[in-house]
């Protein structure tokens, strides 16, 4: 790498100088990156808190240059309502897997949208358990193998995967909601546009949002980086397709008061 | 049947299928992950019920309507998990309930790490959630012993229509041993479940319950499973004894991985002349209290010596048994650390050296 | 005849390939193999063999990997490559850069421990495009005494299924059939005779018998028409001492 390359790839002030664990073809440091830059580019790193999940991105703490909680398993959308209620002037985000957020932490996050609860979500759907070693998750593509439906995901007895944007968008309160991805350039960019409007709104003093990024997870998927991509854009951006579904400024996607 | 190797997990797995447990509801978790694995292949050989829960909290209570229908149900989990479950885990024993829980101890408090530990002892044996009852608690140390114990958990949940758990460090759910399955599991009768909830079919309604508003009921409902704890501490106590002898000097008490290092330490002190004997509980409630005071009242102990892989948990409960004959130490490590036979012996030899007269040392 | 002395009669395994893969269910001891195979070709093996790597690329087993062996390894000048600092305790699945440039630079002889079955062998899917077919030796560990390799059925089925989860197919079998403390004799050599028969079916060839030292001085060189890796054992449990 030279010189110029460097400064165009400039490390965010948001991310520490550390090298993150994620395999190779990950999305997960992406998706870092963009939360990173989102916070640099409000200015607002010196009042953001972060919560890390349970899940292959529990230890986000290392490589956010901000304050950060551990939550168990799925609750951090109340460790964050918590802090926030009572630090009303700072930037917080909740970081979670599919697992962490649509499964044993369902509730947490249905309240905390519905609450309008004024923190930005950032929730990375791989479509599997990352670090436990790729079991199911409530976003598994019907048909898909993994190491607890090792015939393929049978939705006669498991249901159809959970579309998070979507349930959450029945929802009255909650302000902003939108499903990017990162497998490319363009759908980076467009990710970095809603991670950094979401951050806006809440320093705004807005209701609940929330960004859910379609992410790669190779290693479980047993797919090389190259495939991992290709599926990510066959297979489950035909079943969540990408888009917003509420956003304060686009009144007519909203069937309520924000 | 012919011995095979197993992994802890998988042979936990396939005790209980043998026990006729074909109702397994899981969560993923690290150290026991591969339990949920190997079911998630097996229950459709047998046709059972496997069912992956959207969380701990769920999967207990899910229990709880499982266990109402007679059949057998089983749950496997490491400790956040089973952290998460004690709410249900109470519940189905208000409501008497059997039930049999596996959890394959990591390291806490909270999220803590994946390495073995046992520090989940007070949790297990003291009532981890809330109101006045009591799971009945067995501790394997050897994957056949996890194999066997498993096997009677079902047994003993039924007989006490109790929440039966067995618990073991992460070593007991992943490491390998050969095993040997019964051809059949052959178990004493149990009367017939007629508490089910079947169908109000020529009988009244049965309600499954733990809500007595009546303090009297209520009252009337701890002494009835005050009676069952009673009961199991007269009918299953557990433990074992190894090189116990009149030449002791020394007791351990030890239980799961911890006891069987602490064997080889034994052999190793034998080596040097040292004679040490090790008293291992089996049943971790009911706890093995009686056999403990007579084996540190016998003349020759000089100190009983408590090791865990957490910090003095089961040290309560054998330093009340003892009631004050001799002086209970206590040595542990813990947070996925394993104490080495080398550590055990370091410790005894410690005791040992305090023991001695001292003016010896002032000529030295 | 003194333990020990006979074993240096037994035909010691040849590797001619730079990568070798090592797979194998819970309990087949493909852990023990590798690091076993990397001390063996480390110290006693052919100069071309070296220098050694061995990467720990088990995602499915929390405890008893390769990696509990590093210290051992390295003081015999072998590289090993799996996380470090709190990551080596964690059951994130770690899979380092390292460890693809390890197979793509290669120099000397990568081993790579893949954990568990099909579920642990498609990490090597993910890797897929560092291997060239012709240049890596992929075998599997049977162990005749682990329930779904205890007969030809089972192995073939079993391999099967991690040939699909990997995409990478397998050019030999290593017949490493123990019962831990029980084994004996005629656990090995029985043993060898599925190693043999699923090698009928397959066109593969044994590439080695493994069992531990102890056991082997009590077998027949003659016995054993195969190249033999004595075993001592690297990955003990808390209470077993080595001796
Ligand atoms: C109460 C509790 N149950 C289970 C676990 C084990 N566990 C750790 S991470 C995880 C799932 C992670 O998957 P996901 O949220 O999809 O994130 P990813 O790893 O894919 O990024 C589970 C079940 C735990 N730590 N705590
Ligand atoms: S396991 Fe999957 S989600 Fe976790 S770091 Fe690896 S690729 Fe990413």
């Amino acid at each position: 790498m030279d010189r110029s390359d460097k400064t165009i790839f400039a490390r965010p002030e948001a991310l520490t100088d550390t090298i993150t664990h994620y395999c190779p073809g990950c999305t997960h440091g992406i998706i870092h990156r963009l939360v990173a830059e989102a916070l640099d580019s409000l200015g607002v790193r010196e009042k953001a808190l972060g919560v890390a999940p349970v899940g292959c991105s529990v230890l986000a703490y290392n490589y956010f240059n901000c304050d950060f909680l551990e939550a168990p398993h799925g609750r951090a959308p109340a460790l964050a309502t918590g802090f926030k209620r009572l630090r009303p002037d700072m930037i917080v985000f909740t970081y979670q897997g599919d697992g962490d957020l649509a499964s044993i932490g369902m509730s947490e996050i249905i309240h905390s949208a519905n609450r309008g609860e004024k923190f930005t979500t950032i929730f990375v759907n791989n479509a599997v358990y990352g670090m436990t070693g790729g079991q199911m998750a409530p976003t598994t593509l019907a048909g898909q193998i993994t190491t607890t439906c090792p015939m393929g995901r049978n939705v006669e007895q498991t249901g159809q995967p959970i579309r998070m944007v979507e349930l959450l968008s029945s929802l009255v309160t909650p302000a902003y909601l939108e499903r990017v991805a990162v497998h490319t350039p363009r759908h980076i960019l467009q990710a970095k546009r809603a991670i950094t409007k979401a951050f806006k709104y809440q320093s705004e003093g807005r209701c609940f949002t929330l960004i859910e990024v379609l992410s790669t997870c190779p290693t479980n998927w047993g797919k090389t980086p190259e495939e991992s991509v290709k599926w990510l854009e066959e297979s489950l951006m035909s079943y969540y397709p990408l888009g917003c579904k509420k956003d304060p400024e686009k009144p007519e996607l909203n069937d309520g008061t924000v | 049947m012919a011995k095979i190797l197993m992994k802890g997990n998988e042979a936990i797995a396939e005790a209980a299928l043998k026990a006729g447990a074909t109702n397994y509801f899981c969560y993923p978790i690290t150290p026991q992950t591969e339990v949920a694995e190997y079911l998630s292949r097996r229950m459709p050989e047998v046709g059972g019920v496997f069912l992956q829960g959207e969380s701990e909290l769920a999967v207990a209570n899910m229990l709880f309507g499982a266990s109402s229908t007679g059949k057998r149900v089983f749950t496997t989990s490491s400790s956040p998990g089973i952290s998460l479950m004690q709410e249900a885990i109470s519940y189905m024993a208000g409501a008497q309930l059997p039930v049999v829980i596996v959890n394959i101890m990591r390291g806490g408090p909270g999220l803590g790490g994946i390495l073995p530990a046992q520090s989940d002892y007070f949790q297990a044996t003291k009532a981890g959630g809330h109101g006045d009852y009591r799971v009945l608690v067995l501790a394997p140390s050897t994957i056949q012993e996890a194999v066997d114990l498993m096997m009677l958990a079902f047994h003993l949940a039924d007989k006490y229509r109790n929440p039966v758990m067995m618990i073991g460090d992460g070593m007991i759910g992943q490491m390998m041993e050969p095993v040997e399955f019964p051809e059949k599991y052959k178990e004493p009768p149990l009367p017939p479940k007629t508490w089910a909830a079947t169908g109000a079919k020529g009988r009244k309604p049965i309600i499954i319950k733990s809500l007595y508003l009546d303090p009297n009921l209520l009252e009337d409902n701890a002494w009835t499973l005050h009676d069952k704890y009673e009961q199991m501490k007269k009918e299953e106590v557990r433990f074992e004894r190894y090189k116990v002898s009149a030449k002791n000097r020394i007791l351990l008490v030890a239980y799961g991985t911890m006891a069987r290092i602490c064997q080889t330490a034994i052999d190793e002190l034998e080596k040097k002349r040292i004679s040490v004997g090790l008293f291992r509980p089996i049943s971790l409630f009911p706890f093995p209290e009686k056999q403990i005071y007579q084996e540190a009242g016998k003349k020759n102990i000089g100190d009983v010596l408590v090791i865990e892989m957490s910090m003095a948990q089961m040290y309560e409960d054998v330093d009340r048994a003892v009631r004050g004959q001799k002086q209970v130490s206590f040595f542990g490590r813990t947070g996925g650390i394993v104490p080495s036979p080398e550590d055990v012996v370091e410790q005894i030899e410690k005791l040992i050296d305090k023991r001695k007269p001292k003016a010896k040392k002032k000529k030295a | 005849m003194l333990p020990g002395e006979s074993v240096l009669t037994f035909q010691p395994p040849s590797i001619t390939k730079g990568i070798v893969i090592i797979v194998g269910g819970y309990g087949s001891g493909k852990s023990e193999v590798a690091v076993n195979l990397a001390r063996h070709l480390a110290t006693d093996g052919p100069p071309e063999n070296r220098p050694i790597t061995i990467a720990d690329l088990d995602i499915v087993n929390p405890y008893f990997r390769s990696r509990e062996a590093t210290e051992r390894l390295q003081q015999l000048g072998i590289q090993a490559i799996h996380p470090r600092g709190g990551s080596r305790y964690a059951d994130l699945p770690i899979i380092l850069p390292d460890i693809k440039a390890g197979i793509i630079n290669r120099n000397g002889t990568v081993i790579l421990d893949v954990g568990g079955d099909d579920a642990g062998a498609r990490v090597l899917s993910s890797l897929a495009d560092a291997f060239v077919p012709g240049e890596y030796e992929l075998a599997i560990v049977l162990n005749a005494n682990r329930p779904f390799t205890a007969n030809v059925d089972g192995c073939l089925k079993t391999m099967s299924e991690i040939e699909g989860s990997s995409r990478l197919k397998f050019t030999g079998l290593i017949s490493n059939t123990h019962l831990l403390e029980d084994t004996s004799e005629e656990t090995v050599l029985s043993g060898l005779v599925l190693a043999r028969e699923v090698s009928d079916r397959t066109g593969l060839p044994v590439l080695f018998l493994s069992a531990s030292a102890e056991v082997l001085s009590r077998i027949e060189p003659k016995e054993i028409d195969v190249p033999v890796l004595p075993l001592t054992r690297m990955l003990l449990k808390p209470w077993e001492t080595n001796d």
